[in-house]
């Protein structure tokens, strides 16, 4: 069963379309990858999703609820319902630079859940632990390297337990030498059945961790399928380029 | 030039120093939430609300400072009909003028404050479930006074000084007790004994601001 459907997806900024005729489904415990050229509407689609974008037309279904039906969006209620079972992991980490690292991860769970100090605590130490960060609880964002800032980032989105984890370009803003710490926390979140849908350019976890890659290019899913499908054995000429035009993997 | 002098001259103009900090202290304690509420004005989704709050700064910032002490402390009480509710005591009247201009500039250095602000601030807040008030006063308002501060440093140095203007409206204050001086004993002295006490006074602040500014790094 589907956990996310999204079908017919239509956004545009004036007379640029950036969505066309966006669909898809995921599956619980799936990884997705979206890969594919700047400015194909990748970031657009996945911030659709947790109502960073407003979209013109189509419609978006999150764990059974509609979050947007033909157009239509739900209440302002019902949007924050549905939304607060996703986390996001942005580019720019957008962590909160006046609050330590352990401030990040509590300040939702304690503003919005209204949790016990007490259980809070326990429960971003044991996600920074997971993170490889315990030693960093009380540091401020200023002084952590880009790869331990994203790594802070992943672990705040899941204080709230989401359901589905949504990634925008998570390693794109790092140092190369800083990736592989970032994505060995994905790939162990993969690997405890998060769902996950990742927008990357780093086709090397797409093949290794995704159960599916889609690949957009000007608005529109234009192939989709499994890594070796898409990777070894693509079927559409402009799946074929950008592959050709990116490091081959 | 003798200790007794100076200890003499002194005395009222520390007197007058008192009134100085008086009005510094009730003008800053107010116009800085005031000016911060012109803020929220000025961004509001309700055009009447936001254009009342340009056009108020406007006008605020548009005028000299004295025409406005001198309106409030002359002007309002020749007002037909409401005009006779309107006297007040000249500090009174002083300190709503203060007040009510320097909101103005604070308003605008919270905007400055606002806008340096990234827009995945507000994003992270908003994916993380905070409301728009949560995220205002959570996320954005420590951001946005760090940001301003300063800016905000700078302006109440400017009100420290400013306050020399009640002169004009006939409140004694330092400068009043300095002039006083310097007529009756014909002496230069007491001009350089009030640029010292205004040195302490901006010396004070400046170290306060330094330190906030260092407890607010979050390094």
């Amino acid at each position: 069963m589907s956990i996310i459907q999204v079908a017919n997806l239509k956004k545009s900024f004036g007379s640029l379309d950036v969505l066309k005729n966006v669909s898809f489904e995921v599956d619980k415990s799936e990884v997705i990858a979206v890969i594919g050229p700047s400015g194909s509407g990748k970031s657009t689609m996945l911030r659709s999703l947790v109502n960073l974008e407003q979209i013109n037309g189509g419609s978006i279904r999150i764990q059974d609820q509609y979050l947007v039906k033909d157009g239509g969006y739900a209440s302002q209620q019902q949007i924050k319902a549905i939304t607060s079972g996703m986390g996001m992991v942005f580019q720019h980490f957008n962590l909160f630079p006046h609050l330590t690292v352990q401030g990040n991860l509590e300040l939702a769970p304690r503003t919005v859940q209204k949790l016990t100090a007490g259980e809070v605590r326990r429960r971003s130490q044991e996600l920074l632990g997971k993170v490889g960060l315990a030693d960093k609880s009380d540091a401020y964002p200023a002084r952590l390297s880009g790869g331990q800032k994203q790594r802070v980032a992943i672990a705040r989105a899941l204080m709230l337990n989401p359901a589905i984890l949504l990634f925008d370009e998570p390693t794109s803003a790092l140092d190369p030498e800083l990736v592989g710490e970032v994505l060995r926390v994905m790939k162990q979140l993969a690997e405890e059945q998060m769902t996950m849908i990742v927008v990357t350019h780093e086709m090397g976890f797409a093949r290794e961790v995704a159960d599916r890659v889609l690949f957009m290019d000007n608005g529109e899913v234009v192939e989709a399928g499994t890594p070796e499908q898409i990777f070894d054995n693509p079927q559409q000429e402009r799946t074929r380029t950008f592959l050709n035009r990116v490091v081959r993997v | 030039m003798s200790v007794e002098y100076l200890v003499k001259i002194s005395k009222p103009m520390l007197e007058g120093a008192g009134t100085t900090i008086s009005l510094f202290l009730i003008a800053i304690a107010l116009s800085v939430p005031l000016g911060f509420l012109f803020t929220l004005m000025s961004r509001s989704r309700f055009k009447l609300v936001a254009g009342f709050a340009h056009t108020y700064i406007y006008i605020m910032r548009g005028t000299p400072l004295t025409l406005q002490l001198l309106f409030f402390c002359f002007g309002l009480p020749m007002l037909p009909v409401i005009g006779e509710f309107l006297v007040m005591d000249r500090f009174v009247a002083a300190c709503l003028g203060f007040v009510l201009n320097y909101a103005a500039y604070f308003a605008e250095i919270f905007r400055g404050g606002l806008l340096s602000i990234d827009k995945g601030q507000h994003e992270a807040a908003q994916v993380l479930g905070l409301s728009r008030w949560q995220a205002t006063v959570k996320v954005i308002m420590p951001q946005m006074f760090r940001v301003a501060l300063p800016s905000v440093a700078n302006e109440s140095i400017t009100l420290v000084k400013d306050t020399a203007l009640l002169y004009a409206v006939a409140v004694p204050e330092l400068l009043h007790y300095t002039l006083t001086a310097v007529n009756r004993d014909f002496n230069l002295t007491p001009f350089v004994v009030a640029g010292v006490i205004y040195l302490m006074m901006t010396l004070a602040l400046t170290l306060f601001f330094k330190f906030l500014e260092k407890k607010f790094k979050y390094e």
